[in-house]
């Protein structure tokens, strides 16, 4: 057992604390059972590097980059059996992509109760909340909940604006799960206001340069369904997120517009002893009106396969083959370059991954990979504004290593 | 395009392939270990009042996979588990609760990490398992039988 571990379970730190919440809450809440709360407090802490052989990722990463830090420190609180507090400040560091620095992660509260003999749970959550998208988004960065360093860029753009929009949101949640034998099924949906403030997101999903404005309008809607045979031996998904914003413009020179996004994200996964198999497909149908006289319209799709294999407790290996095409009618991407002027490679990409990851001691690992892409789609422009140029290598390579620990 | 959708079709079919292989292998091994592991003592779900005894598979599954939060009576379900590595919890997973330990780990650390449930409390050993479990309220491990 770690130190850390053995504090929070001995909870001999608690105790004053506990106390003190204890007298506070026992003024409106007369009937508090103080032995019923429990609280935990985790965290990760994460350094990559990143070299390529041309393009950059995660900073100047052509000469080799330390520019990706992931550090996360989260505390929960059960103050029910049925009724949890949870909040966690991130920083992140990802070069050009991301220079946000510190934020807040989630702060949310977690209400459910259940029914039929335990079988039906159904439960709320508001607050800042993580977006429950596909798989891997919701703990996407904390590198022992993904499967690899750099996660499939196809479904999951780490080095593109839209990112921030992508990760949590300000609003609520309604789910349910039900258990019947060894099957599970999970309904999500979700409606919040998404951070497309924060980064480089207004950028990108009006697809003006530093747009001056603000973003505004209804809430995100999302929705997602999970079917689970024996504890997630097998798992399909469908999630799903409808977007649908006001960009307004600070300045006469630029004008307002609107944005509609449609996500659909098919995820399906399985897990065996010693390996896993796991494959998403999804796509961006997008529409934007107002920048230009005529709407601008367009359907990207991203899909990968990706296998995970255990040799022993301490040591697994991963390969994954993942495709981006900007438009799915234009996968060589030849009419989006006549059109835009820009160079092909900069509407499709096609990365092959092997990668391998290494628990050295309980609760450290590093992670090492070879990415080989053929394609620039889902490069940052601030890290690459060669890119807009007309400039980028089509072909090139990419090693990434991570040493990470948590407690 | 011909040539990335050809691909993809490859790859699907080599993925259902080997889905099936790997199924009916692993059903087979299930079969075969079997009666080698009857012969040997086995992992025993443990509460200090017995009121787990009779739950069945998949409400274990709840309890450890940290979903089910609380007993009948309204008492906090507080769960110990052994190291991931550890005979034990790694056949406690496997025979009585039909999951594998990694499965586990992964669905601890997306509730940690997503703010949405707590981990299981690690002990160390089988008697540190029987003492904390003896004097914390609704707690709920594993002893051998």
């Amino acid at each position: 057992m770690t130190p850390v571990m053995r504090i929070i379970t001995s909870r001999s730190i608690a105790r004053p604390f506990l106390i003190a919440a204890g007298v506070f809450l026992s003024r409106g809440v007369p009937a508090l059972d103080f032995s019923t709360i429990d609280w935990q407090l985790h965290g990760f802490a994460s350094q990559g590097f990143t070299y390529t052989t041309s393009n950059q990722v995660f900073g100047a990463s052509r000469g080799g980059s330390l520019d990706f830090t992931e550090v996360g420190v989260n505390g929960s609180v059960r103050l029910l059996p049925n009724l949890l507090f949870s909040v966690q400040g991130l920083y992140r560091n990802a070069g050009g992509s991301d220079r946000e620095d510190f934020r807040l992660d989630f702060a949310q509260v977690d209400y459910n109760a259940t029914l039929f003999d335990s079988a039906l749970t159904l439960g709320v959550r508001a607050g800042r909340v993580k977006i429950p998208f596909g798989l891997y988004n919701d703990t996407r960065d904390v590198v022992w909940t993904r499967p690899s360093v750099i996660l499939p860029q196809s479904i999951y753009f780490d080095t593109l604006g839209l990112r921030q929009a992508m990760i949590a949101a300000d609003g609520g949640l309604l789910y349910s799960r039900y258990n019947w034998g060894n099957h599970r099924f999970n309904l999500e949906f979700m409606v919040a206001d998404p951070q497309d403030d924060t980064g480089d997101a207004t950028e990108f999903l009006t697809g003006i340069p530093d747009a001056p404005g603000m973003m505004e309008g209804r809430p995100l809607f999302l929705g997602r369904a999970v079917y689970e045979w024996m504890g997630g031996r097998a798992r399909a998904m469908f999630s799903v997120v409808d977007l649908d914003r006001d960009f307004r413009s600070d300045t006469a020179t630029v004008p307002s517009g609107n944005i509609q996004a449609l996500y659909p994200l098919f995820s399906l996964q399985y897990n065996e002893e010693r390996w896993s198999l796991t494959a998403e497909y999804g796509w961006v149908a997008s529409q934007r009106s107002g920048f230009t006289p005529v709407p601008l319209e367009s359907t990207s799709e991203g899909f990968y396969v990706q296998g995970e294999y255990r040799l022993n407790e301490d040591w697994s290996a991963v390969l994954r083959y993942d495709v981006f095409h900007a438009d799915r009618d234009d996968r060589s991407g030849r009419s989006l370059a006549e059109q835009t002027g820009q160079a092909r490679h900069r509407f499709y990409a096609r990365d092959l991954a092997v990668g391998v990851r290494w628990e050295f001691v309980r609760n450290w690992l590093v992670a090492a990979e070879y990415h080989n892409v053929d394609g620039t789609a889902w490069l940052s422009p601030h890290d690459n504004s060669d890119l807009l140029q007309g400039g980028g290598d089509p072909h090139w390579d990419l090693f990434s290593v991570m040493l990470s620990f948590r407690f | 395009m011909f040539r990335s959708t050809g691909i993809l079709h490859r790859l699907i079919r080599c993925w259902w392939v080997g889905s099936l292989l790997s199924l009916a292998f692993a059903i087979g091994i299930g079969c075969a270990g079997k009666s080698v592991l009857a012969a040997e003592p086995g992992p025993k779900i443990y509460t200090a009042n017995g009121r787990a005894d009779s739950l069945s598979a998949e409400t274990l599954r709840e309890i450890f996979f940290m979903r089910l939060t609380s007993w009948p009576d309204g008492t906090p379900i507080r769960v110990f588990v052994l190291p991931d590595k550890h005979p034990l919890h790694v056949r406690f997973s496997k025979e009585i609760l039909g999951v594998y330990p990694f499965q586990l780990r992964a669905a601890w650390d997306r509730l940690v990490f997503s703010g949405t449930g707590l981990t299981p409390h690690v002990v160390e050993t089988v008697d540190e398992m029987l003492e904390r479990v003896q004097v914390t309220p609704g707690g709920i491990g594993y002893v051998n039988k």
